[in-house]
């Protein structure tokens, strides 16, 4: 019962802490003293108070979108293991219900943007869908891989990696959490593939999308956003934490692991620019490239030698 | 099995009687025979899906056909309630949908009375098992709806789309005739039930029939390379019959694999493996070439390709989950092939009929031009919203249920102990998920660039107000089907398990389908708790209202944006499109600007069919040419053409007495 209430307090609010984190990295980086980590939180209080600006071109479908892809996200993240493997629901095949719920929540925003009826809004509808069609089958052949492996069908088979695949398990674990960190930073619009804090609408992804929300509707997005930028980083965290801590160790193993990739996000950031667009799908094929990896260590495991 | 036999007789009653009434008569007749009909046919099929037993009836029809068995059992009776409840909705929405050529005084006897004889032809196909029956009522099934697709003859491409469906039909039903001559030589007899005892334990004769089989079926189901009357014949025909066709009609080619794979038994490796192929070719092919389309009607056909794809996709895995002693497997396989076909109707119609009403209102099906539609017709946006949800697979909508199915079969297959397999369900699993993003982008392009934003062109402009509740209400019902569907599947999955249970015939079969009855019905408590969810949000959300101002769309500073500046359905395909450049055909129409002054320039961008481009046109090319060697014995005098006639039959006869023995 106490982990289950940790887990939801962790999932409502370390998405803001994380991301207080990642702007203090880039702050560190720069040699600024950068904001409160907890400054995240204050502006999301201020949007709840706002009020809002809507387009006259806009249709319920607008106004309801924020509020049903968050809460996708809320129902995704209920498959979601988060600290001591543990996640509210443990069903066989979660992963698929997992990618196909935020999936729902993905079409409402994506319908939400061209709803607006302004291009660049359109423009980021278009690259956000065309890059999930080349980031699932990677997450699901990585995923499918790991299945198999361990022969168990739920996000616990994360962390039977290692007792059933041998010395082969530290490497799959390496390519499964590059793997993941590759889809953290496109299903949260982080640099390399998209520039949260950029000013030019014609190269943003996510943010272009959301141009038109204000107030309450913008909180909620970017909350979202955060929460599911915590869900991947918390199935990292499953992957490299062994199985044997328990209690408050594991408590502490995985806020550390949460903290160190928020770390670790914020000195990308700061290390490099984003990709032109035409590169983005280079970069988005690294994850196919290692999921395959992982495939072909798994099939070595089972059918080789 | 009386009930049967009457139904079919008021099926055909209406059709004779629609003939002979007054214009606007029609329709009405038709929708309340079909009506009756619908309900006669649930009783006997509904009775064969939960009690198991099996109906049956032998008529003696005459000296050539011989004995005729009628039989419902579990898989005719599941296709059965699938054909008659999405025919009868397709008939009440033609009430609505037809009424503007009925006002143009267009004549709609012949119309009226061919849909009732598909609808009645199809009930046949699936329920009879008699090969030559079986072919004749087939016939009668590609015939009524050529007449159907043809029906605004007076257009050109409507009747090339014609001719085409009607080449490729015939074209099916030579791959079917030779199965069943083969299966007859073998067992000597037409019937169906003959035909299962000689096929078993015989792989050489397996592969062969069923090979021919699936081209035969395939080609009416549509899988890739055969699907290529689909995408003419669906925008070319009346929406209500799109809907038919693509919803029901196309499905009779998957009861007619299902039930050559119930002669099979147990399938060898090779069909399964050939089946999981060509579905996960066409799930993907389909889905691909949806999402270059701008005709609304041409799109949802070719997501037709890809639905049959994930139907062939989930028969493959059951197939296999045979063929590797899996029964488990085998069993999510099935399950999760056949409910999709009963999900794919609903959804299928039901974005067919909105998309209906909204080439009703703006006349025209190219999306381009759309667009704003949300505003005066709030209904139809609705329906096509959830319809669109419902196809792409994504919960709580009935799509997802089926796919999740044959997810959870692949995944349980892929611990097995040969590496094919285990290679091939990966690259499957991977597939779909591609396939479901892939809908994802093509859906929100449909739906956004359709119903929202502002109008494109003056034909979006100027449609005021919504549809009738002629139409609306067999959307609603539809919509309502696939929610349903959704967030209950436990019911559903009931009925679908039954006819599994004729393929998966092994100890213990009864503890697998409780589990997955037991798994869907978790599944379906937590549909619900995500509704809950939502609604407090909702409600959340409803409470911290705050005061709004209205404005316009934000323009980066421009505060005088136009429709023109919008982004269009070619734009927001174009970077997925670009992506993958080589699997499409891109033929580009440029009129550049000239001289001084230029004073019109435009740029088309047109996709091709690559296999059409590739493989159909170049045959077709190589025919005509080595036709044409023949033209020298043309003359025009038909003694000579007599006199090669006979020839040729004396020829045929030597050869005959000398070969055949």
């Amino acid at each position: 019962m106490i982990t289950l209430i940790i887990n939801i307090l962790i999932l409502l609010f370390a998405p803001f802490l994380m991301i207080g984190v990642i702007k203090k990295t880039k702050a560190f980086w720069a040699g600024r003293k950068g904001v409160s980590i907890f400054q995240p939180m204050w502006d999301f209080v201020r949007l709840m108070k706002k009020d809002a600006v809507i387009s006259d071109t806009t249709s319920w479908v607008f106004r309801f979108a924020p509020v049903i892809t968050f809460a996708s996200i809320i129902f995704a993240a209920l498959f979601v293991p988060l600290v001591s493997g543990r996640s509210v629901i443990n069903i066989p095949f979660a992963f698929v219900i997992f990618s196909y719920v935020l999936g729902f929540g993905k079409f409402f925003s994506l319908i939400a943007a061209l709803d607006t009826g302004s291009s660049f809004e359109g423009m980021g509808a278009s690259r956000e869908a065309c890059f999930s069609t080349i980031v699932e089958p990677a997450f699901f052949i990585a995923l499918a891989s790991i299945c198999a492996v361990t022969q168990n069908y739920t996000f616990e088979s994360f962390r039977m990696i290692l007792k059933s695949a041998g010395a082969y398990g530290y490497l799959i674990i390496a390519l499964a959490a590059v793997t993941l960190f590759i889809m953290l930073l496109i299903e949260g619009c982080r640099v390399p593939v998209d520039d949260p804090t950029t000013h030019l609408e014609l190269t943003m992804i996510h943010e272009v999308m959301i141009l038109d929300n204000s107030g309450v509707d913008l909180g909620l997005i970017t909350w979202g956003a955060a929460i599911k930028m915590l869900l991947f980083e918390a199935l990292i965290a499953n992957l490299i934490i062994p199985a044997s801590l328990h209690g408050w160790a594991a408590l502490a193993a995985f806020l550390a692991v949460i903290f160190v990739l928020a770390v670790i996000i914020g000195t990308v950031e700061s290390s490099m620019a984003r990709f032109r667009m035409t590169h983005v799908f280079e970069f988005i094929f690294i994850m196919s490239i290692t999921a395959l990896i992982i495939l072909a260590l798994v099939t070595y495991r089972i059918y080789g030698g | 099995m009386k009930i049967y036999f009457l139904s079919l007789g008021i099926l055909l009653l209406g059709a004779l009687l629609s003939t002979v009434v007054k214009e606007h008569w029609k329709f009405k007749v038709c929708s309340v025979f079909s009506f009756v009909s619908a309900l006669m046919m649930l009783v006997p099929s509904l009775m064969v899906l939960f009690s198991g037993n099996v109906l049956s009836k032998t008529v003696y029809m005459s000296p050539l056909l011989g004995d005729v068995n009628f039989v419902i059992d579990p898989l005719s009776a599941f296709f059965v309630i699938v054909i008659s409840i999405m025919s009868f909705l397709g008939t009440v929405y033609a009430n609505g949908y037809m009424k503007p050529y009925l006002d143009k005084g267009m004549n709609i006897s012949s119309h009226c009375f061919f849909l009732m004889m598909l609808i009645a032809s199809m009930l046949m196909v699936v329920t009879v098992q008699n090969a030559l029956f079986f072919l004749i009522v087939w016939e009668i099934m590609s015939l009524s709806s050529f007449f159907l697709v043809i029906f605004e003859g007076e257009k050109k491409e409507v009747i090339s789309a014609g001719i085409k469906y009607l080449v490729y039909m015939h074209l099916s039903v030579i791959f079917i005739i030779a199965a069943f001559v083969l299966l007859n030589i073998q067992s000597n007899s037409l019937d169906f039930g003959v035909f299962a005892s000689v096929m078993q334990n015989n792989p050489m004769l397996i592969n062969i029939v069923f090979t021919l089989a699936f081209i035969g079926f395939g080609i009416k189901a549509g899988f890739v390379p055969f699907h290529n009357w689909l995408p003419d014949a669906h925008p070319a025909a009346p929406t209500h019959v799109s809907g038919i066709m693509s919803g029901v009609m196309i499905k009779t080619g998957i009861y007619g694999i299902l039930r050559v794979l119930m002669f099979v038994g147990i399938p060898t490796r090779f069909i399964s493996y050939m089946v999981l192929i060509i579905a996960v070719v066409s799930a993907l092919y389909g889905v691909l070439y949806a999402i270059t389309q701008h005709d609304i009607k041409r799109l949802l056909a070719y997501h037709s390709i890809e639905n049959i794809g994930i139907i062939g996709i989930g028969i493959a895995v059951g197939m296999l989950g045979l063929s590797y002693g899996n029964p488990v497997v085998a069993a999510l396989g099935f399950a999760g092939g056949i409910l999709h076909v009963l999900n794919h109707s609903i959804f299928k119609e039901l974005l067919f009929f909105a998309a209906g009403a909204a080439y009703l209102k703006s006349h025209t099906r190219n999306i381009e031009e759309l667009g704003g539609l949300i505003k005066p017709m709030p209904y139809t946006a609705l329906m096509f919203i959830v319809g669109s949800v419902a196809i792409c697979g994504l919960p709580p909508f009935n799509g997802f249920i089926s796919e999740f199915l044959i997810y959870s079969g692949m995944i349980q297959g892929v611990p097995s102990s040969e590496i094919n397999l285990f290679l091939t369900l990966i690259f499957a699993i991977a597939g779909l998920a591609m396939v479901g993003t892939m809908a994802i982008l093509c859906f929100t392009k449909a739906s956004g660039i359709m119903f929202l934003g502002n109008p494109r062109s003056e034909h979006a402009a100027e449609v005021k107000g919504d549809v009738g509740k002629v139409m609306l209400i067999p959307m609603g019902i539809l919509a309502f089907l696939t929610f349903f569907i959704g967030v209950f599947p436990q019911y559903f999955i009931i009925g679908v398990l039954r006819p599994v249970s004729e393929f998966v015939t092994v100890q213990g079969d009864f503890m697998i389908f409780n589990s997955i009855i037991e798994f869907t019905s978790i599944i379906s408590w937590y549909f619900l708790m995500f509704l809950i969810i939502t609604l407090i949000l909702f409600a959340v959300r409803a409470v911290m209202n705050r005061k709004f101002e209205r404005h316009t769309t934000w323009g980066c500073g421009y505060d005088r944006p136009n429709n023109h500046m919008q982004y269009t359905a070619s734009s927001y395909a174009n970077l997925f499109i670009s992506t993958l450049k080589p699997l499409f055909k891109r033929v580009s129409h440029i009129k550049k600007p000239k001289e001084l002054f230029p004073k019109e320039a435009y740029y088309e961008l047109e996709i091709q069919d690559i296999e059409e481009a590739y493989i159909v046109k170049p045959l077709i090319n190589w025919d005509e040419k080595f036709l044409t060697k023949f033209e020298r014995i043309q003359s025009g005098n038909i003694q000579q053409y007599i006199l090669i006639g006979l020839v040729f039959l004396i020829l045929a006869i030597i050869g005959m007495i000398y070969f055949g023995g």
